[in-house]
């Protein structure tokens, strides 16, 4: 009989899972199982609710990703529990057995513990497709003009975006000094401040959400401020941090921490269980997430492979036309550190170099040819001969420039 | 797969490569880079060449990697290898123009596009017959095609 692997999750890791498993195993039966009727990236969840692209259009993979590679989808499944001694995992309608499991349910929003934000019908997340409908719903519903969101980080101004693109007034409350608080720093975070304030958002930085006003239809109408202002809306949305997804296994006898708990292939602490993505905690961005659950796929088919790359204070956005890319904690306090900066009309440069050694880059602006700036981070490569000869914006890849035997690029040492 | 193999050394940097691939790649239908617009944003070369500070040029091309960071960093299926090329393709139209590719290629190769709304990067002119032209451009023979 064929063996049988399971994959609950159709995010990032569990898709490239689903497919590495397929190319290793053309025989096995493949199963996977998601909460979500679209698998779709999230990542362009605010295009859906800007109305810029359909569900179907959310899609990182081709239409026929499931027919072609043979994979069973349920469809609209939870996952209510994993039974490992006897190999199965409980799902809404039944129990569905497995020789090799992998575990990709990705991260859940959280709510802060504000007065009526738990326990009222109009607030929101802001995390799979199914969120995104319900604020979709609720705006057409409320025929909504003010929405309040909790977090100015990617996800709150993502959110922003996809709503003032339908003409919905933004308010966002930011704990942090500044906008995007983890990427920027107050320069950048000025210049994107700037745009979405140009179109009509409202910023409120460092300053938080105390308090809300409630109808009685159990609807928040208002957020009260730690200034005491209050400021009305329609519906709330937290954007305001998520954490792994493993309240269903609670029970299970699977050892967790924050997330759970995986070694260097992925392997949980139960025999032929694995897991990949949001879920372990370990990162939360999308090449890290495909890359575990490749590494996850390729040991669940036997193939010893090990997740090494695992770098992942990085990130890129794109709003109003203003691109940035962000490696590393830029406001990271090193003493003894140099800091360099290079601003011009259209573009702003941040870099931290400690003992030659590049720490974290900000590059706001035209983003062309930086991807030598991760890799030079996180392998920590010595800047210190090179510093002598040229500015450290001026460095690209053609300073390590080699090919190998096959063509392929490398950096010389 | 096909490979454009480099030698540095042969490089002289006259950018014939970089023209040929603007050529290549023109929306409006012309041919031959004597009625080519320069001026025109969307007139932008996917290649370059870099000074290597030495009196001599670095030919900066995609690889086509075996595990293609960029490929690998795309969250809406955009840029995949394809597997019987080896080729890594790009089909601007899912492209959520996020940029993460352009963070994770370590070589930096693909790049935003003038307006922002999309990257840049080699397609192996689609594949076509003749080969890629901007290996078909080059005089020094420092580019060329090989099977790897």
């Amino acid at each position: 009989m064929a063996e049988i692997y399971v994959i609950v999750g159709t995010g990032a890791a569990g898709m490239a899972a689903a497919e590495r498993i397929r190319l290793y195993k053309k025989d096995a039966t493949v199963i996977m199982m998601s909460i979500d009727e679209h698998s779709h990236s999230r990542c362009m969840l605010h295009k859906f609710l800007g109305g810029e692209r359909t569900e179907e259009e959310l899609s990182f993979v081709e239409p026929d990703f499931f027919e072609k590679n043979e994979i069973h989808w349920g469809k609209a499944q939870k996952a209510l529990g994993l039974d490992i001694q006897n190999k199965r995992i409980q799902m809404e309608n039944g129990y569905q057995p497995y020789d090799k499991l992998l575990i990709a349910t990705g991260s859940v929003f959280g709510i802060p513990p504000i007065n009526h934000f738990r326990t009222a019908s109009n607030v929101y997340g802001f995390r799979d497709l199914s969120d995104a409908q319900k604020i979709d719903a609720a705006v057409k519903a409320k025929n909504a003009k003010h929405v309040f969101i909790v977090g100015s980080g990617l996800v709150g101004l993502d959110v922003a975006t996809g709503l003032m693109e339908r003409g919905v007034k933004v308010t966002i409350a930011e704990m942090a000094p500044r906008v995007m608080p983890l990427q920027t720093d107050d320069i950048a975070a000025k210049a994107y401040q700037e745009r979405f304030e140009a179109h009509g958002a409202r910023f409120l930085l460092g300053i938080g959400a105390s308090d809300s006003i409630i109808n009685d239809q159990n609807e928040i109408t208002a957020v009260v401020l730690s200034t005491g202002e209050t400021v009305a809306c329609d519906f709330v949305i937290c954007a305001a941090g998520v954490r792994p997804n493993i309240a269903w296994l609670e029970g299970s006898g699977l050892e967790t921490e924050r997330g759970i708990k995986v070694d260097g292939h992925m392997r949980t602490s139960a025999p032929d269980v694995y897991a990949a993505g949001d879920v372990t905690a370990l990162a939360g961005v999308w090449p890290n997430a495909m890359d575990m659950g490749r590494v996850a796929a390729s040991n669940m088919c036997g193939v010893d492979t090990e997740y090494t790359d695992r770098y992942c204070m990085k990130n890129t956005s794109n709003f109003f036309g203003l691109q940035m890319l962000t490696i590393g904690d830029i406001n990271a306090q090193v003493e003894g550190a140099d800091i360099y900066v290079k601003e011009s009309r259209n573009c702003y440069k941040k870099a931290i170099v400690k003992d030659g050694v590049l720490k974290s880059v900000l590059i706001q602006g035209d983003i062309s040819h930086t991807g030598h700036w991760q890799y030079l981070i996180k392998n920590e490569i010595n800047l210190s001969e090179i510093l002598k000869r040229k500015e450290i914006f001026d460095i690209t890849y053609g300073d390590f420039f080699e090919t190998d035997d096959i063509g392929e690029y490398q950096y010389k040492n | 797969m096909k490979r454009i193999m480099i030698d540095p050394s042969k490089c002289d940097g006259c950018k014939n490569c970089a023209l040929a691939c603007m050529d290549s790649h023109r929306m409006d239908g012309g041919d031959g880079v004597v009625t080519l617009n320069f001026t025109l944003p969307e007139t932008e070369a996917r290649n370059e060449i870099l000074n290597d500070g030495k009196g001599g040029y670095l030919p900066m091309f995609c690889r086509h990697c075996s595990v293609p960071g960029c490929a690998n960093s795309c969250m809406s299926g955009a840029l995949k290898k394809d597997m019987e090329t080896g080729h890594v393709m790009y089909d601007e139209k899912r492209c959520g123009a996020c940029f993460m590719c352009v963070m994770n290629c370590p070589y930096g190769i693909p790049k935003p596009s003038a307006d922002g709304t999309k990257i840049l990067k080699c397609d192996f002119c689609n594949e076509r017959p003749e080969g890629p032209a901007c290996v078909a451009a080059c005089p020094k023979q420092a580019i060329w095609v090989e099977e790897v």
